[in-house]
């Protein structure tokens, strides 16, 4: 299977065909909880494209070695190693971002796409083609993350990556300013149920061969 | 080849190389990049001590964190029994317990000196330890810290004409997780709350974690400290906005706005900074003392509009 396909549909696929949110439901947790601002997504989508990255290709390139015992305990070792750097490196050049994302790049590890890309892919494939299909995985689940921010914070706040694009109405000085009521209900984690729902739904409408059968 | 792979030895075998190496990489990790997250933090409180005197993430971006707390702030470092300045007792004291500092009013570091974690390395009744810290009697011990340092930081944002506008003291207590660290702002006056702010806490995400949200931390400003001898300011739960001395708590987080309160109730109190609001208020003030003898004269005149304030206010 992963010698017929291309570097270029490694990557794709899972944005679109085979998105790791959209298509497989993975994931959904952190899609929630980090999606308030774009800036928390974007720093949560790079981390993530990485650690599945890594993930991936550390594991393919021992697949041969591990003894199936204890293949979850390895895959499991190798990616919370991975996202303890992820966080350090975070909390060296990002600090202030690392403290909004807080508890969240600890539980990369129990991101399942992560999980489910090592187990499914890398374990039966070569490094370099897992090392692909890690960062596809990654950044479609980057995507669906952007989407959200940035309805999110588009509606939620007013603002994309803290400037202001729908002025807020307020009262400063006895002067009236803006327009834009902000929609507190986008700031709480039920609207990011409803914009995957949307984004799923606008993805099958595109893609009828992606709905189930009933 | 599958065999050999699935055999015990190998288990074993691949199981130590994985930690090992995993062990190693992530022990170089937190080795290479501590030096720069030690400096992020340093820089993270010292925002937050801009942002609690009422400085604006703007204004904050624009001038630079360093620079506008070198320009704005003055760090002291007090002795917390008597109330005095005291920056080179505390160089001793420190060097005295094996850490030995240059420049004492910016290295100082009141956390580790009272670690009680680390106490119980040393013999107990260790002089050294006495220097820097002291154990806090069962009665005294508000709000769960165990040992409290002898010495503190006191910021003061002073205005271009050298009048300090604000007090800022470090605080921290125990909430129902962690350890909450932050710092309390006080008006000149210290009766007046001009806000306060956290820089760690571990408390529940959505519950306790709501100290740090914004609108939680906008209801202190303009709180009354002193009813009385005592401190009267506290979290209750509840609209307390006709109650002078009174912070609504946090919904779902009664432990935690418990443990804020005690926080406040103790940093203020006879075993916090009491000595040294005591001192300030009653113009003991050692260096307006001697800078100006007029100062004499100055706090007893802010003594005066202490109590309208607070009138006015009830």
């Amino acid at each position: 299977m992963a010698s017929e396909t291309s570097p270029k549909d490694l990557i794709l696929d899972p944005v679109f065909k085979n998105n790791p949110i959209a298509l497989q439901i993975l994931g959904i947790c952190s899609a929630l909880a980090v999606t308030t601002k774009l800036s928390t997504s974007v720093t949560m989508s790079i981390a993530v494209v990485a650690v599945c990255a890594c993930s991936g290709a550390a594991i393919a390139a021992i697949r041969d070695r591990i003894p199936s015992s204890i293949r979850i305990i390895v895959q499991m070792t190798i990616i919370a190693s991975l996202v303890i750097l992820v966080d350090q490196v975070l909390k060296a050049f990002a600090y202030s971002l690392s403290k909004e994302l807080s508890v969240f790049v600890g539980l990369i590890i129990t991101n399942c796409i992560v999980m489910g890309r090592a187990e499914g892919f890398a374990m039966k494939n070569s490094t370099y083609d897992s090392f692909l299909d890690g960062i596809g995985n990654g950044l479609g689940y980057a995507l669906i993350l952007m989407v959200v921010g940035f309805f999110r914070e588009l509606f939620g706040s007013g603002t994309l990556f803290g400037i202001t694009v729908l002025p807020k109405q307020e009262v400063v000085d006895g002067v009236s300013q803006g327009w834009y009521e902000p929609n507190g209900l986008m700031l709480l984690s039920p609207s990011a149920f409803f914009i995957i729902g949307i984004f799923i739904w606008i993805l099958r409408t595109w893609d009828p061969s992606q709905v189930e059968e009933a | 080849m599958s065999q050999d792979k699935d055999s015990l030895a190998n288990t074993f075998i691949v199981a130590t190389v994985l930690c090992l190496v995993c062990a190693l990489v992530v022990s170089a990790a937190a080795v290479v990049l501590k030096p720069m997250q030690k400096r992020n933090a340093q820089l993270d409180r010292k925002s937050n001590i801009l942002r609690v005197t009422g400085f604006t993430n703007d204004e904050i971006r624009e001038a630079g964190v360093e620079e506008l707390f070198n320009q704005r702030f003055e760090a002291t470092i007090i002795d917390m029994d008597t109330g005095e300045e005291a920056s080179e007792a505390c160089k001793a004291a420190m060097s005295s317990a094996g850490k030995v500092l240059d420049d004492v009013v910016t290295e100082y570091d009141q956390l580790w000196a009272s670690k009680s974690k680390k106490g119980e390395d040393w013999a107990e009744g260790n002089d050294n330890r006495t220097a820097i810290c002291r154990k806090l009697e069962k009665k005294e011990d508000k709000c769960g810290i165990k040992y409290r340092e002898k010495y503190s930081h006191v910021f003061k944002l002073k205005s271009a004409d050298g009048k300090v506008e604000r007090y800022v003291f470090p605080v921290r207590g125990n909430g129902l997780w962690s350890l909450m660290q932050g710092y309390l702002a006080v008006e000149p006056d210290f009766q007046t709350v001009a806000g306060l702010t956290f820089y760690e806490q571990a408390e529940t995400p959505g519950l306790g974690g709501e100290v740090m949200n914004p609108q939680w931390k906008k209801k202190w400003a303009g709180k009354q400290i002193f009813d009385g001898d005592k401190v009267g300011l506290k979290v209750i739960k509840g609209d307390q906005s006709s109650n002078p001395y009174g912070v609504d708590g946090l919904a779902g987080a009664t432990i935690t706005s418990d443990g804020v309160s005690n926080m406040t109730k103790y940093w203020l109190g006879p075993s916090g900074f009491g000595p040294y609001i005591a001192k300030q208020k009653s113009g003991g003030s050692s260096s307006t003392a001697v800078t100006t003898p007029a100062a004499v004269t100055t706090p007893v005149v802010e003594t005066t509009p202490a109590e309208p304030v607070l009138g006015g206010s009830q």
